[in-house]
């Protein structure tokens, strides 16, 4: 069978939103793609994935099988709606109308991971840029406690150092590069400037910076203070300076207050220049979930629809209440990755998966339908990390769209409870 | 009641001055989502007897579906939590959602909220084209008002490139590319040149003369420009500018010398108020800016009114709300967004006892009062900027009703209102037939809306009914009935219908040989690939140009 090949595929291997792969299809296979990294490679894979509806584990039609579900949730509430990474926007937003109606908790990949960070820039906001301004304006680059490579690997490449911006033509020349390791959370390597510090120094490090870009007259004897100063000289003088951080969590244990400490420098240095905080995000669309949840309820993680109207928990998150056997039903969207703890507490509770290998994910559900991946079966939109919406092309098909799969969920749950209230 | 049947409003008092009907009682017929001359007697009534009719309210200049408002809305949860939004009580076959308010609600409720106050069209006045995505996303959740987006272009790295190479035929075809890419209606300037100049270093521009380093071109060159592009593109609505320095005193000199550079050239102003400072200090410039505008009949504005209470800046001028938070010292946003623009959040408080505030809020009255033309000065707050679009029927009341707008302005700071119009006493009354032009005729006429802002056949049967109440805010807060191309979505106060909104939008064409230099630019300097940067699968058709 002849090749086909679709041009600008979007890959949400890390968030980084490559949109220039280039996917040959073959006997509906992925058979090559390219330019890609291992991250990229492991997304995509071959593409195949299984089509089945399944009820208490046996093939049913695919209305019976929405029934059945509309069925299971309006009689399991409390009820977890939970979104996962690989969903496209538009059915984010599917499955948002069914939480809704059900009177859900909502949560998300965000709330186990990259909450700190959001908390903080609700507490006293932030300057960020998208990825593009890095690209041509930055000249100045802070690498703090992160090497972009391994977990986002066209990053530099990209984005950050490497390419002729319209303002740095000279491209990674024509930037500094310093690059700070704490801990176990490396910095990256072969910066102009490398340093090291322990855990226990980052906070007031970054505070001592903040302080000096803000004219603070500092003690120099102090070595920390030092290396505060003239950190604090070296963005000042940039042009346009970019720090950069994983928001996503690492083995290492972090101190909580290094987002907040982070926003509050960058926002600083926009006094003697102008500076942005850059926030590494991880792959599928983790960041769309957080922009519909933010545009639909107008919080960006941990909602709970219970009293009609949508509230705020982040203090108390949703999965986590689900270990503690705190929902009677849940519906999954989109494949979750799960601890063995939330997996047996999923189990325990009257469960309707619908999204990717549904079928194959080795969790007891009352129904399990099998959708596609965004950006590979289902075209629609996918943030990248820096929440610029992409578009995605999908090379290959899905008989069941999980945006249309949860539309008809929707729809029969409140049919469901009309029924119920009548 | 779906779209196509008939229905015949009964004995109301009809305000539709595109139609020079005013305060006539007359029945106003539907058919098929359409205004007609007459159904059949058989064809169901609603009782207007003794209530005022007019057109649905259209709100040319709003922040509500967008990137930066959903930024916002991520800033503010205790605003949210103070105002929650359950969902309402449609009738069936109408899926209710609940959400949230506070200055910036969420999608579904902004929605509602615009046609529980008798609005049924509503433009996002500022949109990044990277962005405009989302924005569609948004709209799409935002039922009941018909709508669209006006895209950012004013600082737009490809158009200042144009510009400075004089290339202007080449910008009017990338502009029409971009409108067409995005989904827009209309092409918005936002302090032309000062966000490059804000993001590169150069902090700001504060005159139209003054030269954006990076790129040697002049506010004044970029505005000549897509002023231009707009009128020769025939675009339904010209270009829609906020022009340099707002919010700081002595703005007023901007303003006029911006509108004197683009003399006999169609162009709209917005957000007029918070560009009518005098100076030195803090002092009301309207009298000037309005002497200005009354006798030049190519300029329209929309005034940006200043209400007292919560807002929330939200705003692609970057610099501005940097000096806001500064001074402020309240929480601050910053967003630069690759090769187009930028984008700036500070909540903020007007309050009467504070000085700059009460001069604000006096400002914009005294240019709704000194405006000799009220079809070219449309009612807006700049929602959330100035307050929030649920503020407007206490605007109209201070505009209709003399007796509390001078009561009001003796609870108000009056430091700075020394020798403003409004302190010596501006006695004019709007009338509701003015209300209604600058409410709805006035925006529809200058959007070019030709089947909105009226109610003469054929127009989409867009209809708002307001029980008469001597308290006019009251009135305007809470219309008895409200339907939107044909269906009732307010009944008796409530809503219990929300039909999904019609998207509002242009596609320009352009001479191809644009695309392989748009290309080259994308390929060099964008990090979204050129084939993927339109937004496709939109809704409705493009307007016929």
């Amino acid at each position: 069978m002849t090749d086909r090949i679709v041009e600008h595929v979007t890959c949400l291997g890390c968030g980084c939103g490559c949109d220039d792969i280039s996917v040959t299809v073959q006997d509906d296979r992925i058979v090559a793609a390219a330019p890609l990294c291992p991250l990229g490679q492991a997304w995509l894979g071959d593409g195949r994935i299984p089509s089945e509806v399944l009820v208490e584990g046996r093939a049913e039609p695919l209305e019976s099988a929405v029934s059945r579900a509309a069925a299971v949730l309006t009689d399991g509430r409390p009820v977890l709606v939970y979104l996962a990474p690989d969903l496209t926007s538009q059915a984010q937003r599917a499955a948002l109308a069914a939480a809704d109606l059900l009177g859900a908790s909502v949560d998300s990949a965000t709330s186990e991971t990259a909450a700190y960070g959001l908390l903080s820039a609700q507490r006293r906001g932030r300057t960020s840029a998208t990825l593009g301004e890095l690209r041509n304006r930055a000249d100045t680059y802070l690498f703090w406690g992160v090497d972009p490579t391994e977990r986002y690997p066209r990053f530099l490449a990209r984005y950050a150092l490497d390419p002729e911006g319209r303002h740095v033509p000279q491209g990674r020349r024509g930037r500094q590069v310093i690059s700070v390791s704490i801990g176990g959370d490396r910095g990256l390597p072969g910066a102009d400037l490398e340093l090291t510090l322990s855990p226990d120094q980052e906070i007031a490090a970054l505070s001592l910076m903040r302080a000096a870009v803000l004219g603070v007259e500092l003690s120099p004897q102090d070595p920390i203070v030092q290396m505060a100063v003239d950190l604090a000289g070296r963005l000042a003088r940039a042009r346009y300076a970019v720090l950069v951080h994983d928001a996503e969590p690492t083995a290492e244990r972090r101190n909580p207050l290094r987002s907040e400490a982070l926003i509050a420098l960058a926002e600083a240095l926009n006094q003697p220049t102008r500076a942005a905080l850059c926030s590494l995000r991880a792959g599928g669309n983790r960041v769309g979930a957080e922009a519909v949840l933010t545009s639909q309820t107008g919080y960006p993680l941990a909602v709970n629809y219970s009293r009609g109207y949508p509230r705020y928990t982040p203090a108390e998150r949703p999965v986590e209440r689900l270990r503690n056997g705190g929902f009677r039903a849940a519906l999954v969207a989109g494949s979750i990755g799960l601890d063995p703890t939330t997996a047996k507490a999923l189990s325990a509770a009257s469960t309707v998966l619908v999204g990717p290998r549904a079928s194959q994910s080795g969790l007891k559900s009352v129904v399990a339908i099998d959708t596609g991946v965004a950006g590979i079966h289902e075209g629609g939109t996918a943030y990248r990390m820096d929440e610029v919406p992409l578009r995605l092309r999908p090379p290959l098909e899905t008989s069941h769209p999980t945006h249309q799969v949860l539309g008809l969920l929707a729809d029969a749950i409140r049919d469901a409870l009309r029924k119920g209230s009548a | 009641m779906s779209p196509t049947t008939q229905l015949r409003i009964v004995g109301g008092a009809v305000h539709d001055p595109a139609n020079q009907v005013d305060g006539e009682v007359r029945d106003v017929c539907i058919e098929d989502g359409r205004i007609v001359a007459n159904v059949s007697d058989s064809a169901p009534t609603l009782d207007a007897k003794g209530m005022v009719l007019m057109p649905g309210g259209v709100d040319i200049h709003s922040h509500f579906a967008s990137s930066s408002c959903n930024h916002a809305r991520r800033l503010l949860p205790e605003e949210h939590a103070a105002d929650v939004a359950p969902a309402p009580d449609l009738l069936e076959d109408w899926l209710p959602r609940s959400g949230t308010g506070g200055t910036v609600p969420s999608t579904f409720t902004t929605g509602y909220r615009y046609a529980g106050l008798g609005y049924t069209t509503a433009f996002d006045a500022a949109v990044a084209p990277s962005m405009a995505r989302h924005s569609h996303a948004e709209l799409d959740d935002t039922p009941c008002v018909d709508g669209g987006v006006f895209v950012l272009m004013g600082n737009d790295e490809y158009l200042l490139r144009q510009v400075a190479a004089g290339e202007r035929v080449r910008a009017r075809d990338y502009a029409a590319w971009l409108l067409g890419s995005t989904g827009g209606y209309a092409i918005k300037i936002v302090n032309p040149g000062g966000v490059e100049a804000w993001k590169s270093g150069q902090r700001n521009l504060n005159g139209i003369d003054d030269v954006l380093a990076t790129h040697g071109v002049t506010p004044r060159a970029i505005l000549e420009t897509l002023t231009d592009a707009a009128n020769q593109l025939r675009l339904p609505h010209p270009v829609h500018i906020h022009c340099n320095n707002l919010g700081l005193p002595g703005n007023s000199e901007v303003t006029l010398a911006t509108m004197r550079a683009l003399s006999g050239r169609r162009a709209h102003f917005t957000h007029l108020q918070f560009h009518s400072y005098g100076g030195p200090g803090w002092k009301s410039a309207a009298a000037p800016i309005m002497e200005y505008v009354n006798a030049h009949p190519e300029v329209s504005v929309d005034v940006g009114q200043v209400m007292f209470g919560s807002a929330t800046t939200i705003t692609a001028d970057g610099p501005v709300e940097y000096l806001l938070h500064k001074s402020s010292g309240r929480r601050w946003v910053n967003i630069d967004i690759e090769l187009e623009t930028g984008c700036g959040i500070v909540p903020f408080v007007y309050k009467d006892k504070v000085a700059v505030s009460a001069l604000q809020w006096a400002i914009g009255l005294e240019l709704f009062l000194l405006s000799q033309d009220p079809w070219r000065v449309v009612l807006s707050t700049d929602h959330p900027n100035g307050g929030s679009f649920l503020s407007y029927p206490a605007l109209i009341q201070l505009l209709m009703d003399r007796g509390v707008r001078q009561d009001r302005l003796k609870q108000v700071n009056p430091r700075l209102l020394t020798g403003s119009a409004l302190a010596d006493g501006l006695d004019r009354e709007y009338t509701l037939n003015e209300i209604a032009i600058i409410t709805r005729a006035g925006p529809a006429r200058l959007l070019g809306l030709k089947h909105k802002g009226h109610l003469g056949p054929g127009a989409d049967a867009d209809v708002t009914v307001y029980a008469r109440n001597p308290d006019i805010a009251e009135m305007f807060a809470s219309p008895r009935y409200v339907v939107k191309g044909g269906t009732l979505m307010v009944e008796e106060g409530q809503l219990r219908r929300a039909p999904p909104a019609h998207r509002l939008r242009v596609q320009p064409s352009y001479d191809q040989q644009l695309l392989p230099d748009l290309k080259r630019y994308f390929e060099a300097y964008s990090t979204v690939a050129f084939d993927n940067y339109p937004v496709v699968d939109l809704p409705d058709d493009p307007l016929p140009l």
